[in-house]
């Protein structure tokens, strides 16, 4: 919005500094950064189950600082845009995909027990056998689905 | 209001502010990344991953005292069939929308109501996944939550 933050930042800027939010993380209170884990909490807060106070408050910050970026960079996705998918599809279509694609998305994080931070950042970083298995399965099918969309949408997608 | 919560929130800042300014809550980022056409993500990916396995194994090896939750003890998964079953759901959801759990978080916080759309879609997938399991498996909710320890 301001523009007094230059986006994106590069690779070698944000990849170490990432590594060291996983670390200073397990550092500090010996917690495994991962983001589903928040998710898990908000549905058992709705459930009236115990709940990971903690994972709440990270889930939280993130929302802050990805905020502080579209205040001082920009934000292309500000309101109901949503990139060459959204220009694709019309908003009613484009929410029911997302909607969809998004149930996809938590019922397969919480089955495989992480997701691209819990067993992609994380999991790799501490050497976790199961986290390399899955993130290798959701990159390879995810790369795959995705040139399967690429080839039937004839390159638009 | 306790010390652990707010040392959460605060890594969640530096997260969600390093992710966003990334441009990894975008769509268009990681669909390039995933059609093979943008190596930025990987690389940072491969550098985040290569910054903090080091620290975390001499750490480690340290046997280091935290300040907060007592001596380091890193979490491991040992292979289990479902991190296949559920790898390839999660990489499907994926590829469709461009988003993970982080780059939800984070295009909600850049504004997108779309990125609504995608939160309540993951939080009725979570819900789904876990009425499923309890009800093939009949187990209550204690000995569901331990079959899924430290679920992140």
């Amino acid at each position: 919005m301001l523009d007094l933050l230059p986006v994106p930042m590069p690779w070698y800027i944000v990849g170490p500094l990432l590594g060291m939010v996983v670390a200073g993380l397990y550092a500090t209170i010996n917690k495994h950064f991962g983001i589903s884990g928040a998710y898990v909490q908000i549905v058992h807060l709705a459930q009236g189950l115990p709940v990971e106070a903690w994972r709440l408050w990270l889930l939280g910050g993130t929302v802050g600082g990805a905020a502080l970026v579209a205040i001082l960079g920009e934000s292309p996705q500000f309101g109901l845009g949503y990139g060459v998918l959204g220009e694709l599809l019309p908003a009613g279509a484009l929410a029911v995909v997302l909607f969809v694609g998004g149930l996809l998305i938590g019922f397969g994080a919480r089955w495989a027990g992480a997701c691209t931070s819990g067993h992609g950042l994380s999991g790799c970083a501490t050497r976790s056998p199961g986290s390399l298995v899955a993130v290798m399965t959701f990159m390879v099918t995810a790369v795959g689905v995705t040139l399967f969309m690429h080839l039937v949408t004839g390159g638009r997608l | 209001m306790n010390r652990l919560n707010v040392v959460a929130a605060l890594f969640g800042v530096a997260f969600g502010f390093l992710f966003a300014a990334a441009g990894l809550n975008q769509y268009d980022v990681i669909h390039s990344m995933l059609l093979l056409e943008n190596f930025e993500p990987f690389l940072i990916m491969g550098s985040a991953m290569g910054t903090a396995l080091p620290l975390l194994w001499i750490l480690e090896r340290r046997g280091f005292q935290t300040p907060i939750g007592g001596p380091l003890a890193l979490t491991r998964w040992q292979f289990e069939r479902k991190h296949i079953q559920g790898g390839v759901v999660f990489g499907t959801g994926w590829a469709i929308t461009g988003a993970c759990p982080g780059t939800i978080s984070t295009t909600l916080g850049a504004g997108s109501l779309m990125g609504l759309v995608l939160m309540a879609g993951a939080l009725a997938g979570i819900y789904a996944h876990d009425a499923f399991v309890q009800r093939t498996t009949h187990l209550n909710y204690q000995e569901l939550s331990e079959s899924f320890t430290a679920a992140d």
